[in-house]
């Protein structure tokens, strides 16, 4: 069966990670659309270890697994990893190929891309069809502006789908399940794959916290941080922080809050002077009920906040601090 | 061991951030521009390896118009020894893929052995500069690094970021590519005394006949990936917006905090 989207599975150690399911259903999603038959819908799994989990992907989704597995590729480094996504990709010939923005996904798909000399579209929120080609939505400077892409005539279409942007497949599929060889050889290979680690783990849990108030770069600086922590403070909450502040070491890490940092949902979130890129919502937005406070009135904090004040975060927060006081008496 | 940092320059965050008439960019008119903000940290991850006698030169390579030779400047009085800025008309638009072969024909013969950028940047955020070049050169490549040690004269070892706290190890054969992400280090920033040196550095600017390239295959013309238009991201729910004198402001907030979450 000839194949129109490949799909790159992503797993750890076995476990087949979410995001591949979201790419099945993004698949069958175009296929529906293209009247692509859902028997050219193939997923490719690179690894070792991972038979449990392609017979998983063929009852999910993949009329297809291709399964590359061997001693070279039982680590991820883009080095060997790229290899077989484009050996695959020029054997099946796909209209289009799906990766995860993920870790992985956005490592190995340019790599895909110059191999094959192919435009690639990354971090995609929607794939759609308009003025009879296919466009990738995507978000540009750091969120600020949505961008359409189309990527011309070439094939295979290459895209990196954003977490969130098509619904898991969920329906049961009798896939069938093809071994092919590796093709790498571990004395090919300038990558070797070394270990996963644990990053430095830190004394605050922000998991846990109820309340929390978060400063970005809106800040300024380490010494402007009181502010913040007056009113975390004041409420009785943990301080929490978007990650250009923990990167300039205004906070230790284990405060950041985020794709890269912790993911929260207390009863009450403040986001000051964050501007609300996805990286951060991510983490937050499952709260309760979210505060933002921002000078900027085009700042997409305000699309996921339920309240919103556009102002200087150094007058309304020790304002807010106070009336919290206040009203706690 | 030579090496070199890929550089952009991009609007700064706080720049007012307009369509253009056409919807299909940024009305560039009213911005101030910088350093990438991913790419400074690429540069001191360099400069660090510099400082320990590990390389032996940092050149840093741009490409884009006339006001990013700024950007090289910067890096200039940073610290790098000297820079490269690709500069042609034809270039405007070019897709990554055709920007990764006018920079792997722009370093021809030079030899790095260490070519770092930022993990991505900060307007377009397409991130695929340094692997698609990676792979044009037939290198090895890592993105995200958060950490970075050069094992000796052959291995670089690359603590990548992944989801969940953790991170991917890897060693990478030199010559390879790195792309960094940010929080990798603590850059440094441009002292006078580097600023007066950086006026003495060498920018070599070359544009695509010097590099035997053609316009019509890397030109912005023949560019396949093309942004179809840009625009500003649907409200979605919204927030209510609360309006007035702070103090004021503050009781609302807190009126509306107690209604809602019951945590005052
Ligand atoms: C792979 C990857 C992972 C990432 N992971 C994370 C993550 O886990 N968490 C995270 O947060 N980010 C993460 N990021 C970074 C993310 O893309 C954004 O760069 C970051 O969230 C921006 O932080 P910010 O909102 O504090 O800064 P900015 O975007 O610079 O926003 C600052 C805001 O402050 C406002 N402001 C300035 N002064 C004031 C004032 N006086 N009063 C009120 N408002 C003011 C401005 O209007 C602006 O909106 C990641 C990025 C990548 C590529």
């Amino acid at each position: 069966m000839p194949c129109k989207v490949l799909v790159l599975a992503e797993h750890e150690g076995g476990a087949v990670a979410g995001i591949t399911y979201e790419l099945l259903g993004m698949a069958h999603r175009v296929a529906g659309e293209m009247g692509w038959a859902p028997a050219e819908i193939k997923a490719l799994l690179i690894g070792s270890g991972i038979a449990g989990a392609a017979a998983e992907i063929a009852a999910r989704g993949a009329a297809e697994v291709i399964v590359a597995e061997g001693p070279a590729v039982q680590g991820y480094t883009g080095d060997a990893w790229h290899r077989v996504v484009e050996a695959v990709a020029k054997s099946e010939s796909p209209e289009m190929v799906l990766f995860g923005h993920t870790p992985n996904g956005w490592d190995v798909a340019p790599l895909v891309a110059a191999g094959l000399g192919v435009p690639l579209a990354t971090e995609c929120s929607a794939i759609a069809r308009e003025s009879g080609a296919f466009r990738f939505s995507r978000k540009a400077f750091n969120g600020k502006f949505v961008q359409v892409i189309d990527l011309g005539t070439a094939r295979p279409l290459l895209a990196t789908m954003q977490k969130g942007a098509a619904p898991a497949f969920s329906a049961a599929t009798r896939g069938r399940v093809r071994p092919v060889p590796a093709g790498v050889g571990e004395a090919d290979l300038r990558a070797r794959f070394v270990e996963i680690k644990k990053g430095q783990a830190g004394a605050v849990d922000l998991t846990q916290a109820a309340i929390i108030v978060s400063g970005g770069r809106g800040l300024g600086g380490a010494d402007k941080f009181a502010v913040i922590r007056d009113l975390a403070q004041a409420l009785g909450g943990q301080v929490g922080a978007s990650r250009p502040v923990t990167d300039m070491g205004w906070l230790p890490h284990e405060h950041q809050v985020g794709s890269s940092g912790v993911t929260v949902s207390p009863k009450l979130y403040i986001a000051c002077g964050i501007s609300g890129a996805i990286q951060h919502i991510v983490g937050m937005r499952g709260s309760g009920y979210i505060v933002a406070i921002n000078k900027d009135a085009e700042a997409p904090i305000f699309g996921v906040a339920d309240v919103g004040v556009v102002g200087d975060l150094f007058e309304i927060v020790p304002a807010l601090t106070k009336a919290v006081k206040e009203a706690k008496g | 061991m030579k090496s070199l940092v890929l550089v952009k320059q991009v609007p700064s965050a706080d720049s007012p951030f307009r369509l253009n008439s056409s919807g299909t960019w940024i009305e560039e008119g009213n911005l101030t521009f910088g350093l990438n903000d991913y790419d400074r940290y690429a540069l001191e991850a360099l400069l660090k390896l510099k400082d320990a006698g590990k390389v032996a030169e940092v050149v840093a390579l741009t490409v884009g118009p006339e006001r990013a030779a700024t950007v090289l400047r910067t890096c200039l009085a940073t610290g790098a020894d000297r820079a490269i800025h690709v500069k042609d008309a034809a270039l405007e638009g070019s897709d990554p893929l055709s920007l990764a072969k006018v920079i792997k024909a722009a370093i021809q013969g030079e030899g790095f052995s260490l070519i770092m950028a930022g993990l991505q940047a900060d307007d377009d955020n397409y991130g695929q500069i340094g692997p698609l070049l990676a792979r044009l050169l037939d290198r090895p490549s890592a993105t995200a690094a958060m950490g970075l040690e050069l094992r000796d004269g052959t291995t670089v070892r690359v603590e990548r970021e992944m989801e969940n706290n953790r991170l991917l190890v890897v060693d990478l054969t030199l010559p390879a590519v790195i792309t960094v992400q940010t929080g990798i280090n603590e850059p440094r920033y441009a002292s006078l005394k580097g600023i007066m040196a950086a006026k003495k550095k060498e920018i070599r600017t070359v544009a695509l006949k010097d590099l035997g390239l053609d316009a019509a295959e890397v030109g912005g013309r023949a560019a396949r990936l093309r942004t179809v238009r840009l625009a500003s991201p649907p409200k979605g729910k919204g927030a209510e917006i609360l309006k007035g004198p702070a103090d004021e402001i503050a009781r609302e907030l807190v009126k509306r905090i107690r209604e809602k979450t019951g945590v005052i």
